[in-house]
């Protein structure tokens, strides 16, 4: 097991080398200046021409690419163009945030993802099951960006229940700041999360809740099941204790897998809720042409999606005895 | 199961509960705003929101009135003995903020970097008539031009950086000392920028005590949460859906100004196509001012009639571009000898369809429709027109400065002086003269109006440009953009709306 895992860890070294190459490669493709940007339309090209050099733009891509593995090797993600400050400090600034709300969003889309396609499957074809997979239909083919708006528009400015924007204290001091006595500022943040949370949760909760109904379906038409209602066992128990549990192992790969999707999908609900993590310095990042801070934010997202599936991996032999890793 | 089904209504329950009320601090306000400042030192400013958090944490010289017009600030008098020098006289006991004295030297520390290449700020051409800076006395700074300038008053509003701090390390970007009415509290990148009063400006503290600016990116998103009640404050950029709704809601005051920005067309006047005259009127008549601006900017910003702002001392309304008209277009073009003679629909001259590019960037649908529209109108009209949309960075950097383009759909900003629109973006080699537009008649004028300290004579100047660029045009001034602020009644202060949006109006200071 433990040298399973060293393994992996081994294996993100070359796989981090390949993602900066291709992002690398991808940069110099698109067009786009960082340092004409930087200074604006009135500057002039001699302006242009002398920022550039300054930032070591003029430099041959090998050169480029040669220094900023450098850097790396030094523990050095370098500076951002556009904000003047390193980009590990800004990433480390920010990736609570982001990853605060992917996994908020995770669990709601597990829990309701899970909830509905027990019911869907339970009651095969019946209204509720109908009614469900409409709604699932709805959560996959609705884009996340518009269901922000519609929850903001709902929510917040109709009713008024909830903040339309911004984050509340830090998840964990929040918790902390509970126990110790203030329960209203956990409160706050969980208000503040919720609907972003709810946001990005939709569609993975749609997948999931479809992938639950099918491999419950199946599942209770096994002989195990045939069984335990024949030893006199009650529904929610056989459903629950037996089916349940067996119909979760291909769901709990699914659901490693949309750790990535929710951090895609983070770069839309971040923007749209004023929410201080990754997804809104991504889109900045882009659309300045920043790219020591693109390089950055793209190689925390590639290591955090592998560091998940590698996590969802060793579960799936924690849950499941007949996986075997090595 | 059940389990199951309590935790998830539990989550919705909590979901339906009461939104927390902040705490209403006396005389507090919350303004949204589009984009992060990318730096807080003044001279370095490029985005709107820097730039207006730099006016309020630094002072400079001279502050610009919503009228544009230049008054005192840290300055409290000037002269100018001849045309190529001013002398300026700074109010006596002034300080930053960390209570060290603000002296000349710090003058003379701001401007002297601004005019060095080296340090790459992003507006130095328009301090380059300066050559000299020097502090006379610690109170006195005097300024030596190359040439005589008329536009550099408008100018001088550039924050005043403290050199001991600066030279002590401290990094004006991140960790800003001022002289301004406030001061930095805390600056969380991508959320917030959150800023206290400097009892010790000049001036006194201002009314409000505490601003805040949140970073909203999205226009709508921005706009829904005004209505929820989280902002006290938006302005523009806001999608004209949003501002008709918020018009209609009693709950917000609105005021509209006259912005200092065009939306304009920019003709590659080096194209074979485009290089007569004749053909960039035939053009200028295919685009429809009203519908744009009524219909696609719903009546936010104004028809433009001239290549000067209405609210510019040098407008004249007797100066006219051409109007909107197909009929005519076609008329122009077939006395340029474009004529369908294979009747195929598309004119054509020598065996060569009439083909252009129309060009914008994406992150302004209204300017993409604006173009859309404008490409349907050619087609009518028997020009083979096709539209190119790309990203700011490729269509601005890559295409437009390179000029690659043929007729390209942008927009100017910050137009204090009518200079800023025409120097260098129409004289002969101007360094934002991307279209290859050339005039001898109008580098004369350009270089007269910015050379005579006189304003009436500078006017005359510019209105005769004008008005040989309204038939020339190298720009067909589109419209002249409005802006819009909406604030929550009742508002801690009275709001005064400035063109250039920046907040020392919505903080109780006196424009």
């Amino acid at each position: 097991m433990l040298a399973y895992v060293i393994r992996r860890l081994l294996l993100l070294i070359p796989m981090a080398v390949g993602m900066i190459v291709v992002t690398f490669g991808l940069l110099l493709l698109v067009p786009g200046d960082p340092a004409a940007v930087l200074l604006g339309p009135e500057a002039s090209p001699e302006m242009i021409a002398n920022l550039r050099r300054t930032l070591g733009l003029d430099d041959p891509w090998y050169v480029r690419l040669g220094a900023y593995f450098w850097q790396l090797l030094h523990g050095d993600l370098g500076r951002s163009i556009f904000q003047s400050a390193p980009v590990s400090e800004i990433i480390g600034g920010r990736i609570g945030a982001t990853i605060e709300l992917a996994v908020v969003a995770l669990l709601l889309a597990t829990l309701i993802g899970v909830t509905l396609g027990v019911l869907a499957a339970v009651r095969q074809g019946s209204l509720i099951d109908t009614v469900t997979m409409l709604l699932a239909q709805l959560g996959v083919s609705m884009p996340v960006y518009w269901l922000g708006l519609l929850l903001m528009l709902g929510f917040a400015v109709q009713l008024n229940w909830l903040p339309a924007i911004g984050r509340g204290a830090p998840m964990l001091d929040a918790i902390v700041a509970a126990l110790s006595g203030r329960p209203q500022v956990l409160w706050d943040s969980i208000l503040h999360i919720l609907l972003p949370a709810l946001a990005l949760a939709a569609n993975s909760a749609a997948i999931i809740s479809r992938l639950v109904r099918t491999s419950m379906l199946e599942v209770l038409r096994e002989d195990f099941v045939r069984t335990a209602y024949a030893k006199g066992l009650r529904r929610p128990r056989v459903v629950v204790r037996h089916a349940l549990r067996n119909a979760l192992l291909p769901v709990l790969s699914v659901i490693g897998l949309r750790f990535g999707a929710l951090l895609g999908g983070a770069v839309l609900v971040e923007m749209i809720f004023a929410w201080p993590g990754l997804g809104q310095l991504t889109f900045s990042a882009v659309s300045q042409r920043d790219l020591p801070l693109i390089q950055g934010i793209v190689l925390t997202f590639a290591l955090i999606f592998a560091l998940v599936n590698l996590v969802v991996d060793l579960l799936y032999a924690l849950v499941d005895p007949r996986v075997r890793l090595g | 199961m059940n389990k199951l089904l309590l935790l998830t209504t539990a989550i919705v329950a909590l979901g339906l509960g009461p939104a927390t009320v902040t705490l209403a601090q006396d005389k507090a306000i919350v303004i949204g705003t589009d984009v992060d400042a990318g730096t807080l030192d003044p001279r370095l400013t490029r985005d709107t929101t820097a730039y207006r958090a730099a006016d309020l944490i630094y002072a400079g010289l001279v502050h610009l009135t919503s009228k544009l017009e230049a008054v005192p600030d840290l300055a409290e008098s000037w002269e100018s003995p001849d045309p190529q020098t001013y002398i300026f006289k700074l109010r006596p006991d002034l300080k930053f903020s960390d209570g060290s004295p603000l002296t000349a030297d710090d003058v003379v520390y701001t401007y002297e970097s601004v005019i060095n290449p080296d340090f790459n700020a992003p507006d130095r051409a328009l301090y380059s008539p300066i050559s000299a800076i020097e502090a006379v006395d610690p109170q006195t700074v005097k300024f030596t031009l190359s040439a005589p300038y008329a536009p550099l008053l408008s100018y001088l509003d550039k924050g005043i950086v403290s050199k001991a701090a600066v030279e002590a390390g401290k990094d004006p970007a991140t960790d800003p000392i001022g002289a301004g009415p406030m001061v930095l509290s805390a600056w969380n990148r991508g959320s917030d920028i959150v800023l206290k009063a400097n009892p010790s400006y000049w001036g006194g503290a201002p009314e409000v005590t505490d601003v805040t600016v949140k970073i909203i990116g999205d226009n709508s998103a921005r706009a829904q949460a005004f209505e929820a009640g989280d902002l006290d404050v938006i302005q523009s950029p806001l999608s004209p859906n949003d501002i008709a709704r918020l018009k209609a809601d009693d709950r917000f005051g609105n005021v509209i100004t006259a912005g200092l920005g065009v939306t304009y067309i920019n003709y590659n006047t080096k194209d074979p196509v485009l290089a007569d005259p004749g053909m960039r009127q035939a053009f200028s008549m295919l685009i429809d001012q009203n519908s744009i601006v009524n219909d696609i900017y719903q009546g936010v910003d104004e028809i433009a009639s001239s290549i000067i702002l209405p609210s510019s001392w040098a407008y004249s309304p007797d100066i006219k571009q051409p109007t909107f008209s197909v009929e005519g277009a076609v008329a122009k073009f077939n006395e340029l000898g474009w004529k369908d003679s294979d009747g195929d629909g598309i004119l054509d001259k020598d065996g060569k369809k009439l083909t252009v590019t129309l060009s914008t960037h994406s992150e302004d649908p209204n300017r993409v429709q604006s173009v859309e529209l404008t490409q349907a109108l050619m087609q009518s009209a028997g020009v083979d027109a096709q539209v190119q949309i790309t990203d700011w960075p490729s269509f601005s950097t890559n295409y437009v400065q390179k000029g690659l383009h043929q007729i390209a759909l942008l927009g100017w900003l910050n137009i204090v002086d009518p200079d800023r629109l025409l120097f260098g973006q129409l004289s002969t080699g101007g360094s934002t003269n991307w279209g290859g537009y050339s005039n001898p008649e109008v580098d004369k004028l350009l270089q007269e109006g910015r050379s005579s300290l006189d304003q009436a004579a500078r006017a005359k100047a510019y209105q005769a440009a004008a008005t040989i660029l309204a038939s020339d045009l190298p720009y067909f001034i589109i419209s002249d953009q409005g802006y819009q602020l909406f604030y929550k009644k009742p508002f801690p202060v009275e709001v005064q709306a400035t063109p250039r949006g920046n907040f020392r109006g919505l903080i109780g200071m006196d424009e």
